[in-house]
């Protein structure tokens, strides 16, 4: 039994919008200047606000991807914050900013000092943004079209080490129909722009950090249904180079396991995956002709 | 000889008054520009406007939101993909009819847009904050007796189909006032009785029971500020106001601390309509119920959605393909209505029956009601066990039955048989030639409308009648 999907051509009623900001501190643009996490925070929420200023029944959540764990940052489990208006803000918006802000704190609060940061972990950011939209449409009023979709803003650079966990993400967005956008605030993303050709998403790469309300504004607030409308940036040469399981290294030519499509940069006698064992290469014997039998 | 009986036909072609249900949209775009001018210093207001406005608009909206020059309009059409200028030129006309944005020129020589001043600067004000507080929000000792949502859904409910109760005459008249009477009678939903002046429902009163709650409520205070001006109210106050409370949360209570006395007299007809909830006239705080929020869902034309309480957005129709309905309600005002057009065959304390006939669905056409409204009326109250049948993963348009929809809609058609054409009659030619002669140039002129050789009979337009009847006499001179 499928839950009704927002069909591609109509518009919906209700979007559900994840956004996943990545708060790793190894970022070159926070290593560079702290500060400029806080403007780009900003605009991620003044982006969540104008999307849910566009209907009334649009959704949103927001998860802080760190490099020890992701949280939820927005909604915030349990009871929400007990918010009063302080200025001409739309209420929802100030509760929105307040509990953003807060979580954040405790998130980054909670990591482990004498660790050395490693590599966000946005693969198992994305899988909890999918269970998300999964328990939503599960919660929908029966009858109402939602369209779902998550988008990525990250400054992390590309590293092959999540290729597998990031490929079984994707793959089950596309079957969920939800759409991956990916906004990079750095360096070109060859894994994740995969992630968006495969659902269809949108890619950008943001050529100056200032505009960045601008940018998202621009090119992510549309949904799937207003995109074909819009003029958009297209989808460009996507880098569709696989990884290997041995040494997470991007191939171009390589070993794959004919049972389990296991890719590999060296050839082993036995595929690490499914243990299957293959016969040492080299020339297939001949087999001996049989002989005409003659009557 | 010539032409004789002028027969008029009746020019009235559609009798039956159906019911107007102005959205935010069309309500605002038959006000004034001032009107409107002042409306959007309201941030509350800027924010719901934005919110009415067709998908494109809004996203030329937030772009344009950070741009302090005018955009050449040229750009903006470059924003749309060429396949959807029709939505493009929709979208810029609905913006400059609610005077969300103005041409403005640019210094080049070319004509571009602009937001208007005071619309950007509120919108931003609710986006991102700045500005003051609205009225409502000062802060509240937390209430010894709060109330929870359940209670709210129940108050407003109870409320609302009290004034509908009356509507339908069903002899309760307490808890209803003078107030709201008049305003139900302004908007001719009601009318007084000719002889003993008591108040009786109308064919629209009808047309009106059978709207989504939202749509009721919203069309009950369109008349409600109609006549707010009367009362010394100020219309633009009241919606923004109504705006206010459409943008608040759910079982939180607000305060009405720093409220002008006219905003509390309307809170006060507000919570008479279930609203708003007050424990006491002068509790000092007030809770917003579900029909207040709403009142921003109009335009969401989405059938059936999470507009009301779970208890209330649960429907209880069936409609099967045998044209039978099953009523799970208990409500008599809920079985009034299916009455309207149904054929009712047993009743059970929590059930009740209906058929769908031929005869049945006439009597509401007759009485002013359209096929449209009672099939939007049958999807909106459908069981959620409709909603989730979906017959193999193919997407209806419809959650009823195609077939019965489609029979209303030939019932409905089959009244229309007739369309009646304004126009005079030639006949009592005295030859055929003269009657080919007459046919033959209201032909070549378009207005002829009908004609019969063998009884040598023509029909033309009114317009054309005096044309024909000049060559007609030069005709005869000839």
């Amino acid at each position: 039994m499928t839950d009704k999907l927002a069909d591609d051509d109509g518009p919906s009623d209700s979007s559900l919008l994840v956004i996943i900001v990545d708060t790793n501190p190894n970022q070159r643009y926070i290593t560079e200047d702290p500060k400029v996490l806080t403007g780009c925070l900003d605009a991620v929420i003044a982006f969540a606000n104008s999307h849910l200023m566009q209907k009334s029944r649009n959704l949103l959540a927001v998860i802080g991807c760190h490099f020890h764990k992701s949280e939820y940052l927005y909604p915030s489990p349990g009871k929400p914050l007990d918010v009063r208006q302080i200025d001409g803000q739309y209420e929802l918006f100030t509760l929105v900013e307040k509990t953003i802000k807060m979580r954040l704190v405790n998130l980054i609060k909670s990591q482990p000092l004498e660790e050395k940061p490693g590599e966000s972990l946005l693969a198992g950011a994305l899988a909890m943004a999918l269970c998300f939209i999964a328990r939503m449409r599960r919660e929908a009023t029966p009858g109402l079209r939602m369209s779902s979709r998550i988008l990525i803003v990250t400054g992390s650079t590309d590293t092959a080490a999540q290729y597998i966990n990031y490929m079984n993400v994707f793959f089950t967005a596309q079957k969920q129909q939800v759409l991956i956008d990916v906004c990079s605030l750095d360096k070109h993303l060859s894994l994740l722009q995969q992630g968006c050709d495969i659902t269809g998403g949108l890619y950008l790469k943001v050529p100056s950090l200032e505009g960045l309300l601008q940018y998202l504004l621009w090119v992510f607030l549309p949904e799937a249904s207003e995109r074909k409308e819009l003029v958009l940036p297209g989808r460009g040469r996507v880098d569709y180079r696989a990884a290997c399981f041995c040494h997470r290294e991007l191939l171009t030519i390589g070993y794959v396991c004919s049972v389990c499509l296991s890719v590999f940069c060296k050839f082993s006698p036995i595929c690490t995956t499914c243990h299957t064992v293959f016969k040492i290469g080299g020339p297939l014997p001949i087999k001996p002709k049989k002989k005409k039998m003659k009557v | 000889m010539s032409e004789s009986s002028k027969s008029k036909l009746s020019l009235k072609l559609n009798p039956s008054p159906t019911l107007q249900c102005k959205n935010l949209h069309e309500y605002l775009k038959s006000r004034t520009p001032q009107f409107l001018e002042t409306l959007y210093n309201y941030p509350t207001i800027c924010l719901a406007v934005y919110r009415e406005l067709p998908e494109l608009a809004r996203h030329f909206v937030i772009r344009l939101l950070f741009v302090e020059q005018p955009v050449p309009q040229a750009v903006v059409a470059s924003w749309v993909s060429q396949t959807h200028a029709k939505e493009q030129s929709k979208a810029c006309e609905a913006l400059s009819e609610l005077s969300v944005w103005q041409e403005a020129p640019i210094p080049g020589g070319l004509p571009g847009w602009m937001l208007a001043q005071s619309f950007k600067k509120n919108l931003k004000v609710a986006l991102l904050g700045g500005g003051r507080p609205w009225s409502m929000s000062s802060s509240l000792e937390p209430d010894g007796k709060a109330r929870d949502i359940a209670f709210l859904d129940a108050y407003a409910l109870e409320r609302w189909e009290c004034v509908l109760h009356y509507m339908v005459g069903s002899a309760q008249t307490e808890g209803i006032s003078a107030d709201a009477v008049r305003i139900l009678l302004h908007a001719g939903l009601m009318t007084r009785d000719a002889e003993d002046g008591s108040a009786v429902i109308t064919k629209a009163g009808f047309q009106f029971l059978l709207l989504s709650t939202a749509k009721q409520v919203w069309l009950f205070l369109q008349h409600y500020l109609h006549t707010a001006e009367k009362r010394s109210l100020s219309a633009a106050e009241c919606l923004a106001f109504l705006y206010q409370l459409s943008f608040s949360t759910l079982g939180k209570d607000y305060s009405t601390e720093g409220m002008s006395n006219n905003m509390l007299v309307f809170l006060q007809h507000l919570r008479e309509f279930g609203l708003v909830y007050q424990r006491k006239r002068k509790a000092g705080r007030f809770y917003p119920t579900r029909l207040a929020l709403n009142i921003t869902c109009v335009s969401d034309a989405a059938g059936p959605g999470p507009l009301l309480s779970a208890g209330q957005a649960r429907g209880h129709l069936v409609l099967e393909t045998n044209y039978r309905v099953y009523a799970y309600t208990h409500s008599s005002l809920q079985v009034a209505l299916l009455g309207l057009f149904t054929e009712l065959l047993y009743r059970f304390p929590n059930l009740v029956v209906g058929v769908l006939t031929r005869e049945s669905v006439r009597q509401a056409l007759r009485g002013g009601i359209t096929a449209d409204q009672i099939i939007h009326y049958l999807e909106q109250h459908s069981h959620p066990q409709m909603l989730k049948s979906e017959s193999g993963g193919i997407r209806a348009t419809s959650v009823l039955p195609p077939t019965v929809v489609d029979q209303i809609r030939l019932w409905e058609a089959e009244r229309n048989r007739f369309t009646y054409t304004e126009g005079v009659v030639y006949n009592q030619f005295l030859s055929q030639a003269d009657f080919t002669a007459l046919r033959d140039y209201a032909r070549a002129a378009g207005v002829l409308t009908w004609q019969s050789e063998r009884t040598r009979t023509a029909l033309v337009t009114r317009a054309g009648h005096d044309d024909v009847k000049r060559f007609w006499k030069r005709y005869n001179k000839t």
